[in-house]
Parts: C-alpha cells; structure tokens; sequence
C-alpha cells in the first residue's frame, strides 16, 4: 500500500507512487474537460470539478480513481487556502465604503434574507445547532468567484445595477470573514466553559495580530517578500500564505480565515498587484483539485435522502434572492430589469458554500451535509447561472407597482 | 449632452468610466488584469449592448490613434507652440495651395510673410531639413514654421490658402 493519510501523494516516493500519479493526473483531465464541455454551454467550473469527482468517486459506478477524498490530503488543503488567500488579496474594505449606505443596505438586505433562509431549512430539518449554524452560511453566501465571472460573461459590466450587484457580493465576502472566524470555536466543539473561552481568546488574540499586521506591517512585510523576481515572489508568497493558515489553525481558529487575513496582509504591500496575477494559476490548479476532492467524498446514495430538503432549500433560495433583488433595485431606483438580474445572478452558489461544508465534515458534524451540499451546489451553480442568463423573463413577471420610481436616467 | 465622464468601482473587476455620447452611451470597463471591454448602448436603453474586448497594448494604441497622435482632424494649426513670443507650427499643404508646386524663393516666404520654413515632413518619413530656397514644395508636406504668432495667418493664407 501506498502510504495514505493528509500526506499520502507527498510522501509517496517510488514504489506504488505511479499509480497515485495516474490517478491525480487523470483526475485533473476529466475534471478539466468535463468542465470545457460545460463551458460551450455557459456553465461555470465550480459544479463541473465537482461532478468529476463524483463520478470517478467510490460512490458510482465506472472507473475509480480515488477511494477516499483524503488521498488527496495536502493538495485540497492547498487548494481552500488559495481560495480564501485570493479572496483576502483581492478584498478591500475600501471597495465596500466608497458603495456608501445604498449598498451596505442592500447587501445587509441580501443577508439577512438568506441567512434566515438558511436557519429556518435547518431548523425544519429539525438538525442540531452547530448543523444549522454552518447551514445558514451554506445557503446565505453567494459564489463570487461564479458571480463575478457571470456579469463579464453575460456582458454587464456597463449595466446600471452591475455596481451594486458586485457591492453585495463584497459585503458577503466581509461577512464570511466575520463568520469564519466566529464558527471555528463552535465547531472546534472543545468541552466545558472554561475552555471555549481560552481558545476564543487565543483566536481573538491572534486574528487582532493579524489584522493588525495587515493594517501597520506593509513596510516589513512588503521588504520580507518584495523581490523583482517572479519565481522567488511566489514561493514566498506562497510560503506567507501556508504559514499563516497553518498557524491559524493551530490556535483553533480555522486555517480558512489565516489564509484570508494572509491574503489582506498582503494586499497592502507594494507587491500585490504581482502576486495578484501570480496566484491565479496556483488558486485554479488547486481549487479544482479542491472541489474534486469534495466531489469523491459524496455518497451518492445519500443524495436521495437529502433530496428533498435540497429542493427547499433551493426553492427557498431563489426566492429569498429574488426578493433580496427587487429591494436592492428598488434602494437604488432601478427597474425591475435590474432586480430580475441581481437576484438570479446572486444566487448562484459555490466555493463558499463547499469550504464551510468541508469545514463542517472535517469538524465531525453531521454527514448528511456533505451530500445536502453537493446536490445544492450542483443545482444552483448549474440553474443559476442559466437563470441569470433569461433574467428578462422573470423581469417581465415583476408587477411594475413594485418599482415606484422609474429608473433614472444618468 | 456633458463631458462629464463618470467612475465607478466594480469590486473584484476593475474600474468602469463611461461617457454619454451621441446617440447612447459609451462605457469602457478596465479590468484589474489589463483587458479593457468597451460597450455601447444605444439612447434606448442597456439591451444588448455591443462589445468590443481590447488587450492592454491594444488599448494603449486606441487610446493613442483617440487621442490624436496619429492623425488630427484639422488640418492647419495640429500644433502650436510658444516659446517666449517665438511661435512654432505646422500646416499641411494641399493640392490646390498656393504654394503647391512653387519653390521657397519663388513663394518669397520670409520677405511676405515675416516667417522661416524650418523643416519639410514629406511622406511617411521623408524629412527636409532647413530646406534651401529652391526646394519646390509638393502637396501633401507639411511644413513647420518659425515665427512670431501674429504672422502665422499671413502665411498659411500666403503658402497654404
């Protein structure tokens, strides 16, 4: 046997190691052209990796390439914290604040909808609280990476409401900060008062650190990776990166948010723009193998057990999104074109929802939310998207009464 | 219609300025990659607004031919610089100028017009310098001249018409 476990693929050395190497490069190839194939027709990547990992999983028929998710250990690690590192590397809070109370109105707006969207399927579902705390983000966080992707796509960029739009996915992204640093406690599940209260007290202390090197430590930090060289750039970018997440989740807060405040932190150096360009490959490549990696780990038999609360949840996250839609356009005296487009381009979910999912499962929550997860993704990420596309049909059903003032014409 | 060109943010994007132009608006969003995407909408509405996509180098030379380094619309006067009361410029001749066809000496330029022809551009990269008193101008050069700023009219009526 090959040696398994997080470190099974790095420590795999001669031996057995070339059938591991057929199976993680035959894995990126069917997910890669599975997602090509989805691409002709407008679907985004993230459900597709995703599908890929299904299919060549333990859980369905066919050729299988790896038994268990966590054969893929480090490299999916990898592939979370590249996504969060991005995200704090392209976040600015600056970006939030110049959108003034229009948009933090909409995008509060937007949260509490679906946030309680997501607390009510859980609470019906009658699932324990650290289940329902970890659903709310599942089902309240949109995919930024897809919506962003969606409005280039669909050529809005140069529409009225595509700022605002944008802005409420910038106010999710602040809020899943907020979030991930709040639930690791809960989920870390440690016994007794006492010691909740020394480990949220260790993690305060170190996420303050953090930010605190964020806001006043771009000089040492800048000189500590600032190099002409692309290649040094990035594996000391990429070490800053790993380093922080893997401190973060040592002192119990989860590496998700260490990787984030590592991606702030350097966003205010003078090398951001470069490593900006330079993490890219790194996030793709990894992420991919990230949502792989979550699609093997999906019981397909399991799906239909949760195919019924997928299916309300879905429901009643179009509908909340819809909603949350109509008030945004309607803060900013926009028409129902406008409404009928943010609501159905907010809905698609993705990264976000599978990291906390991943993040739950790894904690010893309950199992089903690994399936619920994967079939919500897969329908949203999927119906999304095509919905966003025929906005103009859903505009057409939105009364007119419901957008008293008539858009205004810049 | 105003020449205020307005700015938005597109978080996670990039930067949008868009300009209302005749006949609908104008809209070039610049992603934090370097693309530029330039839209137009119609006076009607955002309905599918055509889109043309650039790359960072071809922006910079459509923004370079935009804004005139290419080829200027006018004629005579492109450029006009002052130096402390000395004047230099450039005007086109045409087929049908009085100086097309004539030589300097024969045009008298310095004594009619108070001005010095100190350069002749002709074609794509042929340059007269300090052209000798026989050199015939054709059509189609522009020529630069030195002088004080109340002449220049005199000449371009004298040489260019």
């Amino acid at each position: 046997m090959t040696p398994t476990g997080p470190l099974g693929l790095l420590a795999a050395t001669g031996g057995n190691s070339g059938r591991e190497l057929v199976a993680l490069g035959a894995a990126l190839l069917v997910a890669g052209l599975l997602a090509r194939a989805g691409r002709r027709i407008g679907l985004p990547t993230i459900p597709l990796f995703m599908a890929a990992g299904i299919l060549t999983g333990p859980h369905t028929p066919g050729p299988v390439l790896f038994r268990d998710s966590a054969d893929l250990g480090l490299l999916t690690t990898l592939g979370l914290i590249l996504l969060l590192f991005h995200l704090g590397l392209e976040f600015s809070l600056d970006d939030l604040l110049a959108g003034g109370r229009r948009l933090l109105a909409a995008g509060a707006v937007y949260l509490v909808i679906n946030l309680s969207a997501g607390v009510a399927i859980g609470a019906s579902l009658g699932w324990g609280g650290r289940e329902v705390l970890v659903l709310a983000g599942i089902v309240g966080i949109s995919s930024s990476a897809i919506v962003t992707k969606l409005v280039v796509e669909l050529r809005r960029l140069a529409n009225p409401e595509t700022g605002l739009l944008l802005g409420i996915i910038v106010v999710e992204d602040v809020f899943l900060a907020i979030y991930l640093a709040l639930l690791q406690p809960v989920l870390g599940g440690v016994e007794g008062a006492g010691e909740t209260a020394a480990s949220v007290a260790r993690g305060v202390v170190f996420l303050v650190l953090l930010v605190a090197l964020a806001r006043w430590g771009r000089r040492p930090v800048g000189r500590l990776l600032g190099t002409g060289d692309d290649e040094l750039l990035t594996v000391c970018f990429v070490g800053v990166a790993i380093l922080i997440a893997g401190v973060a989740a040592n002192v119990g807060v989860s590496d998700a948010i260490g990787a984030f405040l590592a991606g702030q932190v350097v966003a205010g150096t003078s090398v951001a723009h470069r490593v900006q360009r330079l993490v890219l490959p790194l996030r793709d490549l990894f992420a991919a193998m990230f949502f792989f990696a979550f699609g093997l780990s999906v019981d397909t038999g399991a799906l239909g057990s949760v195919a019924v609360p997928v299916l309300a949840a879905v429901t009643v996250t179009a509908l909340g999104c819809v909603v949350a839609g109509i008030i945004a356009a309607r803060i900013q005296g926009l028409g129902p074109l406008a409404a009928a487009n943010i609501g159905l381009t907010v809905v698609a979910r993705g990264e976000f929802s599978l990291i906390l999912a991943s993040l739950a499962i790894a904690a010893g929550l309950d199992g089903r939310l690994a399936p619920f997860t994967a079939g919500y993704v897969l329908v949203l990420a999927i119906a999304g998207p095509l919905a966003a596309s025929r906005s103009h049909l859903l505009a057409r059903w939105l009364p007119a009464r419901l957008f008293p003032t008539p858009a205004p014409t810049p | 219609m105003s020449d205020q060109i307005r700015e938005q943010e597109l978080p996670g994007i990039g930067r949008r300025y868009s300009v209302q132009a005749d006949g609908g608006e104008v809209s070039i969003v610049i992603h934090h990659s370097g693309r530029r995407d330039i839209y137009l909408a119609d006076a009607t509405g955002h309905r599918q607004p055509a889109v043309a996509t650039l790359s960072d180098d071809q922006a910079r030379r459509l923004g370079a031919v935009l804004a005139g380094a290419y080829f200027q619309p006018t004629l005579t006067r492109q450029i006009e610089a002052v130096v402390g009361g000395l004047l230099i410029d450039w005007v086109t001749v045409h087929a049908d100028s009085p100086g097309a066809g004539r030589s300097i000496a024969d045009l008298q330029v310095r004594r009619q017009t108070r001005m010095t022809i100190v350069a002749i551009l002709r074609g794509e990269d042929d340059v007269v310098m300090v052209p000798e008193p026989t050199e015939i101008l054709q059509a189609g050069d522009r020529v630069v001249v030195v002088g004080r700023p109340d002449d220049l009219d005199g000449f371009v009526r004298h040489v260019v018409g």
